[in-house]
């Protein structure tokens, strides 16, 4: 039992999700109720949450994942979520996601902005306009 | 016409391949990304931008695009890149996933510069010498062809080489090559001095603003805006690609749109609107596997925006199906 949350650094089961990192992690979701508790927490409070929609059979995604830790280090204020879209394809669904990678900009449990595929430039420009 | 400029003109190569392992998997697609770099490093050119479905993998290069399929590559360069030094390697990267080269198909447009360009694309028949020696010799049915029109300097040059005869239940793809695009629709494709964008969010405007999405509403797409001009587009529709690639300036002014057919879609619409996007002076629209309907549909929708259908031609390539070469020039001209 317990929810199980997993970075990409070390993966542990815990009892609780944890609600973010100031350590520069991109935090990999892989149920549907620590989705739901992180995205809940994250209503409540004004981080700002990048969630990276991706999936294992994705060269693009692939290519991005190193800038996303990069951006995940610089932006240590701002929680990375990386949810895979054939683990949680409600979530997905839910976010009409339909092509990857997509990476969503979530503040206080709104959408505020969307990049549709490897935009480097522009995912940090955007993490940079909302981050604050 | 220019004296010289940026060849727009695109070399495109198709590759298909076919594995004995019962199951496929992800194929190609599960070749990592320092493979793909290393061999567009050797065509000189590199990503800029890259989206992928459940189908494809589709990636924006400097000099337009490449699509990765689990059995199947198309990679489209412009400029002065040498696409074809891309077989080898992608044969080699292929054969370590147990995939073996099955078709290959080239084609090209006639260049605008063709002085410019390096070997082994200095002339089809060099083109055609160099294939013929990095091919696998299983690829017995082979042909080569110069498809021409009324319109001495646009003929559509083809190489096919397959382990099979072709067979009719393959997608069709149409390649449609617009140059003396009308400069003022032209000149969207340039960016503002001082707009304060990267390439991504100028890129993203410029499809809008071009009613580039309109084309296909139902397609992801990843764009870019080069600096100062230029422009390139990847669309995904579950598992057909399109992509169109934009050089502006005046002088040698071009525009491509391609896509993969399907009975399902109305591609002659696609291609009447993409033509309305550049209003250009000269089109010609290649097709590959269609059938001689969908060829006279495409044929009327060019012509009901202000084109006149100047030639048609056909070929058949053994490994590739029926081609079909038509050109249009605009009817304010003779």
């Amino acid at each position: 039992m317990g929810a199980q949350v997993s970075s990409q650094q070390r993966s542990r089961s815990r009892s609780r999700p944890r609600s973010g990192s100031d350590h520069g992690e991109v935090l990999s979701v892989h149920s549907s109720d620590n989705w739901n508790t992180l995205f809940q927490n994250s209503r409540s409070s004004n981080k700002l949450m990048v969630i990276d929609f991706s999936a294992d059979w994705c060269g693009p995604c692939k290519f991005i994942e190193p800038t996303v830790h990069d951006f995940a280090d610089e932006f240590s204020d701002v929680d990375f979520i990386k949810i895979d879209v054939d683990e949680l394809p409600d979530v997905a669904k839910d976010f009409d996601v339909k092509a990857m990678p997509t990476f969503v900009l979530v503040k206080k449990g709104k959408e505020r902005e969307r990049i549709v595929g490897v935009k480097k430039d522009d995912l940090h420009r955007m993490i940079e306009k909302h981050r604050f | 016409m220019a004296v010289s400029g940026f060849e727009g003109f695109e070399k495109r190569l198709e590759l298909q391949f076919f594995t004995h392992n019962p199951v496929i998997g992800i194929g190609l697609r599960e070749l990592d990304f320092q493979s793909l770099e290393q061999v567009l490093h050797q065509v000189q050119c590199t990503v800029v931008s890259a989206l992928g479905n459940r189908h494809f993998d589709s990636y924006v290069l400097s000099e337009s695009s490449l699509f990765v399929y689990p059995t199947k590559i198309i990679i489209k360069t412009c400029g002065t890149t040498q696409l074809l030094k891309s077989v080898q390697p992608f044969i080699n990267h292929a054969r370590t996933l147990n995939l073996e080269l099955f078709t290959l198909r080239y084609t090209r447009g006639s260049f605008i510069f063709p002085e410019a360009q390096p070997h082994p694309h200095t002339s089809f028949h060099e083109e055609v010498m160099f294939l013929e020696d990095n091919i696998p010799q299983n690829l017995c049915y082979k042909k080569a062809s110069v498809v021409p029109s009324k319109l001495t300097s646009h003929s559509w040059h083809v190489f096919s080489a397959g382990a099979v005869e072709y067979s009719d239940n393959a997608p069709y793809t149409v390649e449609v090559c617009m140059t003396n695009l009308d400069q003022t629709l032209a000149q969207k494709f340039f960016r503002h001095p001082n707009d304060r964008k990267n390439g991504d969010s100028a890129g993203r405007e410029m499809t809008g603003k071009t009613g580039i999405n309109r084309i296909n509403p139902n397609a992801q797409i990843c764009d870019f805006a080069f600096d100062p001009c230029g422009y390139s587009m990847n669309g995904l529709d579950g598992d057909r690609y399109s992509t169109i690639h934009v050089t502006p300036e005046d002088g040698f002014s071009y525009a491509s749109f391609e896509c993969l057919g399907s009975d399902h879609i109305d591609m002659a619409e696609m291609v009447k609107k993409a033509v309305k996007v550049f209003g250009p002076g000269t089109v010609s629209v290649a097709t590959t596997g269609a059938g001689d309907d969908m060829c006279k549909r495409i044929k009327a929708a060019v012509e009901d925006v202000g084109m006149k259908c100047r030639s048609w031609s056909t070929d058949v390539a053994p490994a590739a199906g029926k081609v079909v070469f038509q050109t249009f020039t605009s009817r304010r001209r003779t």
